[in-house]
């Protein structure tokens, strides 16, 4: 995992949570890590695919994605509906896009996927290989934590439909 | 969800399965589901993007899993470890970019992103927006379920880095 990516990550989710939900958030320490991921209540996976591969999660509390949604919407949501859940994947969405363009600023062209999202807490999400580089972002009680697991590719976007590699065992 | 984008997936799972396990595939009774999955205990989701755009996901029992790689890799496993993991995952990845080989063939160009491993039972995975064509793949050593959540892309989105999710109640 290279750190050059992890900045735009960290500047567009800035960006995007002042933008959209009104919070100033600021980072905590980062952390390397290569277990797999236990679940929080709330996580929008979403993959990268180009000169940059792998898969980004942005992982919360059920009471943070309330409160994004809340002041995403501008309506007091109580509970984590459909709507709710719109939008949180939205800003997942937004924040991947938006760190996806710096990248590409940067030298590095790549596609995002559609969000998905995982409800549920004490499931793990394992990158396969790929290390997650974690940055908490956190203001008044909301902490959103961002888990980069990416790599750079020497696949362009048109090859890479090629059949992947079978295992090496 | 276009019903089109199914058979690729089935004939790739076909052909893999049986190149890689010596398994005789059958297709069980397709379902279009629009709520969130609710994971058996191994989900593997694979994004796509290009002409062709969305999310696949694999499910399977973890018994079903152990079987599988203890064949590809001729070797007993009886816990789902890392490697384990990674050969689930890449059984996955094998059938998704043979299936985008075959979506080639019929005029749609995609690529895959790396898989990522949810592990854990009874949490919600939800596409959002997206409906899921859900194919049981029935082998004697267990079912892999395929939940396709795809569409078409709109024209000229292949450049775009945002993907236009609709926020709905």
């Amino acid at each position: 995992m290279n750190v050059k990516f992890l900045n735009p990550f960290v500047e567009a989710a800035h960006e995007v949570l002042k933008a959209e939900a009104g919070l100033e958030m600021v980072r905590a320490p980062l952390n390397l890590i290569n277990e797999t991921y236990v679940t929080d209540d709330v996580t929008v996976i979403l993959n990268l695919i180009g000169q940059i591969e792998g898969t980004v999660f942005y992982s919360m509390s059920n009471q943070t994605a309330v409160t994004l949604a809340s002041s995403m919407l501008g309506e007091h949501i109580a509970e984590f509906d459909n709507l709710a859940q719109s939008g949180v994947a939205e800003l997942g969405n937004v924040i991947t896009g938006q760190a996806s363009m710096r990248l590409s600023s940067e030298g590095f062209d790549c596609n995002i996927s559609t969000p998905t999202l995982v409800i549920g807490r004490n499931a793990t999400i394992s990158t396969l290989g790929l290390p997650r580089l974690v940055v908490p972002l956190e203001s008044d009680g909301a902490e959103v934590i961002i888990h980069l697991a990416l790599r750079q590719s020497n696949t362009s976007i048109r090859s890479a439909s090629e059949i992947p590699q079978a295992p090496q065992v | 969800m276009n019903v089109k984008f199914l058979n690729p997936f089935v004939d790739a799972a076909r052909d893999v399965l049986k190149a890689e396990l010596n398994a005789e595939v059958r297709r069980g009774e397709l379902t279009l589901e629009k709520s969130a999955l609710t994971t058996n205990e191994l989900t593997v989701l694979i994004s796509l993007v290009g002409q062709v755009q969305g999310v696949v996901l694999y499910g399977m029992e973890a018994d079903t899993g152990l079987k599988m790689v203890s064949q590809m890799m001729d070797q007993e496993f009886t816990e789902i470890t890392d490697l384990a993991e990674s050969g689930v995952g890449e059984m996955a990845n094998v059938i998704s970019g043979r299936a985008t080989v075959l979506l080639s063939e019929s005029g749609f160009e995609s690529n895959i992103s790396p898989p990522t491993l949810i592990k854990g039972k009874d949490v919600s995975i939800s596409t959002l927006d997206f409906d899921r064509i859900v194919v049981p793949l029935k082998m004697e050593l267990g079912v892999i379920t395929a939940h396709l959540a795809l569409r078409e892309s709109p024209p000229g989105v292949r450049e775009s880095n945002f993907v236009d999710v609709a926020i709905h109640a």
